[in-house]
């Protein structure tokens, strides 16, 4: 797979600011769902044309992109920006994970207590049951759980 | 004929009603008479509903244009498979489909079950009656295939260019099963909380339809994206447009069944969790089809668009209000004893699998919805498109790939860490190693080495397991390594059968990071005679070839293809002009090869001055992601066959309940 790789590896460049307007603006041509940079539709070209020209005339990435989103509103950005209720966007699914998953670890370690009082009965229960297996003893058992696992 | 389709569309609905309430109250009085009768009413509805698609197709193959539906998706020179394919080309036409297949599904569970889970299926049958009956109303009031015009077109506007493609007359039947394929399962689900049997019985037959689902609907899911990818022509197969996100979330859900399942065979705990699931992902399906059909969300498979969004919204809610409530009503029963015997087992693996899978299914139906809370809440409507998708999805896919290596290598009840350690010894080497050579071949991008580190490591610790349990067979039994481990895979199929579908989907990842990662491209304007580079490659325009055919005309450009000096080809990228006057269609080239493809498009050409303008891209390892997907399918093939030694237990298991049942 390394081998495949090499060739590309080098040519990842970073983006240029032409490429990094295209990405945040969304082309209104009809085909929605694709950035200027993708899309391959006339309306693109020359949105495309247009930030070249904007860029060259020594305008920043972000005036170019302020400027089209006062020009067709913000509907024409292609992600939320990080600012006020569109904030939310962005932070409510790492917060559902982050909450979601700090209730499973408290569940987890829950059952698993309730898991290891369980244990701890069933072997009080049985006061005259076997005798602790013996070294060599625990020592099969040990190879017969593991070639179970295995073979399961 | 089409009067005749309406007629059957109009007593399936009939029939469809009758199966609800004799089903229904067959079940409350328990009586047979009923019940028997409400099946064979599934039976006529799902034979009347064939026989209209049969008219339909039948009218769109002998261009009866006087029929609106045929008209505006089918003409005269439409090739034979698109005719047939234009059956679901269009909203009341695939409303039509989605309801046929529904209607095989469910005559098809009634008949398997005539003597099997006889105490589910009065339910089972009202569940999937009253599913039918509400797409029945939609076909027969609101979305209606058979409508006539007031005259009769000579031709028909023929079906959108970008459909006539053979990926897209079998990527919406896949995407189909699937979805409507969910519609069992939940309605087992449903069955199990409303009579109480909350037993084993339920999601035996659940679990098994429910991975056949999660099959097509994953099939629909790469082959929409293999569409994309050569048809769209923009040089990529996933924009995260709201219907390919419809497709993926309730895949995500039934994903995360699959694996919490095995929990609650083994434990006999999260049954309530496993039965939130499945409904989750019936109404997630309901979702996908209303934002597919309602044109709620403006997108680019919202080709049609009508009134059915609020009946379909009505529908969901009702539907989640009645399982929510049953589930509620059911909880006392549904108590287990949740236990683990270890915080480090497969069983906890598998819950935080499964946060991650639902987190990822929450994230995306977050962002799909996100523009409707904005427009609600601000009164602004907002764009959230690939660049948010990506940036949330790929940490929580880091995470997903992570536990596809480390969840097969725990044991279940217990691991022990030494244990563990030892297992993992080959994979974390490979993963040290791998990472080590991307960063000595100059490969510098985070993401991408942390992307196919982790694949290696999940491939190397997935490729193990097949290893150790051949060994331990070939220890254990003396068969021949070949046979030890053609018989390991062969008794355990659903093991190793999801073994594989990891490591299809470990391709999948290293496909998907070559194809964005080291993504490159090039657009220049060419006089005949010139060339431009990409990568290694140099394309020549060469000259502009014509074709003519009764359906559209191509316009193309003839481009030699180079790669490092030696010939490596020719493409003919252009442009279909359809002689129905729908917008000219981009028919993009693609050299494929597992390094990379060179995908060209011609996006203008010049008749004046015989300027042709071309973007080219680079996509380094994108078939890794077709071929991944093909092992995929394989493993949830093999993982689908009929296991021996399951069988076994599942009759053991028939055999206990019966027992406990007489006791």
């Amino acid at each position: 797979m390394t081998v495949c790789l090499a060739p590309g590896g080098a040519a990842a460049a970073e983006l240029t600011p032409q490429q990094q307007v295209e990405g945040q603006l969304m082309c209104y041509c009809g085909c929605a769902g694709l950035t200027v940079r993708v899309c391959t539709c006339g309306t693109a070209d020359g949105l495309r044309d247009e930030i070249r020209t904007r860029l060259a005339a020594g305008e920043t990435p972000d005036q170019v992109v302020a400027a089209y989103v006062a020009r067709h509103g913000e509907k024409i950005r292609s992600a939320p920006t990080k600012r006020g209720f569109d904030l939310l966007a962005w932070v409510t699914p790492f917060a559902a994970l982050l909450l979601a998953g700090s209730a499973l670890v408290l569940l987890v370690r829950r059952w698993g207590r309730a898991g290891a009082v369980a244990a701890a009965r069933e072997s009080s229960d049985a006061p005259g049951g076997p005798p602790p297996p013996t070294t060599e003893e625990r020592r099969l058992l040990d190879r017969v759980r593991r070639e179970i696992e295995e073979t399961r | 004929m089409a009067d005749f389709g309406t007629l059957c569309l109009l007593v399936a609905l009939a029939a469809s009603g009758w199966a609800v309430i004799a089903s229904y109250n067959g079940w409350r009085a328990a009586s047979g008479e009923l019940v028997l009768s409400a099946e064979r009413a599934v039976y006529a509805a799902s034979g009347l509903v064939a026989l209209a698609v049969a008219c339909l197709e039948s009218c769109i193959l002998t261009d009866r244009f006087e029929l609106e539906y045929v008209a505006s998706y089918s003409n005269r020179a439409l090739p034979l498979p698109y005719k047939l394919a234009a059956l679901w080309a269009g909203q009341s036409g695939s409303i039509l489909f989605w309801l046929f297949i529904l209607c095989c599904y469910a005559a098809g569970i009634t008949f398997l079950n005539r003597r099997r889970n006889r105490p589910l299926m009065p339910i089972v049958v009202t569940t999937l009656a009253v599913v039918m009956t509400f797409f029945l109303v939609l076909v027969n009031f609101m979305a209606r295939p058979f409508v006539r015009l007031a005259f009769t077109p000579v031709d028909g506007n023929g079906m959108n260019p970008q459909l006539q493609n053979p990926f897209m007359a079998i990527h919406p039947p896949c995407l189909y099963l699937g979805y409507v394929g969910l519609t069992v399962p939940f309605a087992f689900a449903i069955a199990a909380l409303a009579t109480g049997s909350l037993g084993d019985a339920w999601f035996r037959s659940t679990r098994r339809w429910t991975i056949f689902s999660w099959f097509f609907l994953g099939t629909g899911v790469l082959l929409g994206g293999w569409w994309a990818y050569v048809e769209l022509g923009w040089g990529g197969y996933w924009a995260w447009d709201p219907v390919e996100n419809a497709s993926l979330i309730p895949w995500l859900t039934c994903t995360a069944f699959l694996h919490s399942v095995m929990i609650e065979e083994r434990k006999k705990m999260l049954r309530v969790w496993n039965l939130s699931l499945v409904i989750m992902s019936f109404l997630l399906a309901i979702l996908g089809t209303f934002i597919t059909r309602s044109g709620v969300i403006s997108s680019v498979h919202s080709f049609t668009k009508s009134e059915i969004g609020p009946v379909f919204a009505g529908f969901l809610g009702l539907s989640v209000v009645v399982s929510i409530g049953l589930l509620l009503y059911r909880l006392p029963l549904l108590r287990s004893v949740h236990r683990l015997d270890s915080f480090v087992s497969r069983e906890s693996s598998f819950l935080f699998n499964n946060l991650l899978l639902v987190g990822a299914a929450f994230a995306v139906l977050w962002g799909t919805l996100f523009p409707i809370l904005s427009e609600a809440v601000r009164g602004v409507k907002i764009t959230v498109g690939p660049p948010f998708f990506n940036a949330v999805m790929v940490p929580i896919a880091f995470g997903l790939v992570t536990l596809a290596g480390i969840c097969p290598v725990i044991a279940w009840r217990r691991a022990s860490p030494r244990r563990l350690l030892d297992k993992l010894q080959v994979p974390l080497w490979a993963l040290a190693g791998g990472a080590a050579a991307l960063l000595a071949a100059g490969i510098r991008d985070p993401y991408a080495v942390v992307s196919f580190a982790l694949a290696v490591f999940v491939i190397a610790a997935t490729v193990m397991e097949f290893y150790w349990g051949t060994r331990s067979r070939h220890r254990v039994t003396g068969q021949s390594h070949a046979a030890a481990f053609l018989s390991l895979v062969d008794r355990n199929k659903r093991r190793y059968g999801g073994f594989t579908v990891h490591l299809g989907f470990m391709l999948i990842v290293i496909g998907i990071t070559g194809s964005s990662a080291f993504k490159q491209e090039a657009t220049a304007s060419l006089l005949r005679g010139e060339s431009f580079s990409v990568g290694g490659y140099s394309m020549r325009f060469e000259d502009v070839v014509r074709e003519d055919t009764p359906n559209h005309e191509f316009m193309g450009a003839r481009v030699t293809v180079s790669r490092d000096g030696r010939q490596a080809g020719t493409l003919v990228p252009g442009q279909n002009f359809y002689k129905t006057g729908q917008d000219p269609s981009t028919e993009v080239d693609i050299r494929y090869s597992l390094r990379d493809d060179l995908y060209l498009i011609l996006t203008g050409f010049n008749p004046r001055d015989g300027r042709a303008t071309f973007k080219a891209y680079l996509n380094p390892l994108i078939n890794w992601i077709w071929i991944g997907g093909g092992v995929l399918i394989l493993g949830a093939w093999f993982a689908m066959l009929p296991d021996l030694r399951e069988r076994r237990r599942e009759s053991e298991a028939r055999l206990l309940e019966a027992q406990s049942r007489a006791a």
